[in-house]
């Protein structure tokens, strides 16, 4: 038992015939306008073939065609090479040895940076007094200071007023 | 793959074995120098190459000479020794290692008598310069150095 729109289909394709046409034709609520509907879907459906074809190439078209097909196969070819070429450098082996020496590399930096901790800290590379004092009894007016030469990387302990000694106490 | 492995492995352990190796064993230099101007001066001594610029330009005398030194190679950090004259003599004591350099105590006696009591913390790169009395025309100093 074939439903209502399988039947209107069938009829707008033109495959109802006999009694079935007649009972379809007559079963239709206002004719003139279904017979409207299918000239319509008709001339929709040839336009549709006309324009959805595959157009037929003329003989100058296809030889065109091949000609700019065999120069872009031509042309194509050592480029594709080249591609290969750069492509194979970069082989697992290599990315391995280049991730190792890069590895190694930072390493060693790593290692020599952390020798200096803080290189802006004046303190970590310049020698620092913690403290001084001289005998008061011996050197009672003796001061002490203390600076840092950093151009010279050279710490000072600086004294004024130790007991001043005769020549002979520079003897070795 | 393997070899790459192997390679790997020996290259970091030898790193890492190797960076404490930098602050091993290192020698530290003590000295009492006589500074002093006279009119032919004898070369700076081996020893003082090293800080001929900064003692040059803050005692400005035109000669530099050693009269008592002594060089120790730290094993533990906590040694200690004097480096004497005739009448001086530096007791430089070694109190521990840090990572920037050694922690000294440092005292300067004439014949029996403390002169100068000091605590440093002297760096491998920083030698340490201290002032010490005059003597006669000249100025003893006392020099420390991590060489």
């Amino acid at each position: 038992m074939k439903t209502f729109e399988e039947k209107w289909t069938a009829w707008l394709d033109g495959q109802l015939t006999g009694r079935e046409l007649s009972e379809f034709e007559a079963s239709l609520p206002d004719k003139a306008a279904a017979e409207t509907e299918k000239a319509d879907a008709r001339k929709l459906g040839a336009l549709l073939k006309r324009e959805l074809s595959a157009r037929p190439l003329t003989n100058e078209e296809f030889f065109s065609h091949q000609l700019g097909e065999r120069i872009m196969r031509e042309s194509g070819e050592p480029s594709r090479e080249r591609e290969v070429e750069t492509s194979t450098w970069w082989t697992i082996r290599r990315l391995l040895w280049t991730g190792a020496a890069s590895l190694a590399v930072f390493l060693v930096f790593t290692i020599f940076v952390m020798r200096d901790k803080n290189p802006a800290e004046e303190s970590q590379y310049l020698t620092q007094i913690l403290n001084a004092r001289v005998d008061p009894v011996v050197s009672p007016n003796a001061t002490i200071s203390m600076f840092e030469a950093k151009q010279d990387r050279a710490t000072i302990l600086w004294t004024e007023g130790l007991q001043s000694l005769p020549a002979d106490y520079a003897a070795k | 793959m393997g070899r790459l492995l192997a390679f790997l492995i020996s290259f970091v352990a030898l790193i890492t074995s190797a960076a404490p190796q930098l602050h091993g064993a290192e020698t530290v230099w003590s000295g009492l120098v006589i500074a002093e101007n006279v009119a032919q001066p004898q070369p700076i001594p081996p020893e003082l190459i090293r800080i001929e610029g900064s003692l040059k330009k803050f005692f400005g005398y035109n000669q530099y000479q050693v009269i008592g030194q002594s060089q120790k190679t730290l094993k533990t950090g906590q040694e200690d020794w004097l480096a004497t004259s005739k009448f001086f003599g530096l007791h430089v004591d070694a109190r521990g290692e840090s990572e920037a350099g050694y922690v000294f105590n440092l005292k300067l006696y004439k014949e029996k008598e403390l002169l100068l009591e000091t605590a440093a913390k002297l760096n491998r790169r920083s030698p340490l310069i201290i002032k010490g009395p005059q003597v006669g025309g000249g100025q003893l100093l006392l020099v420390l150095i991590v060489q």
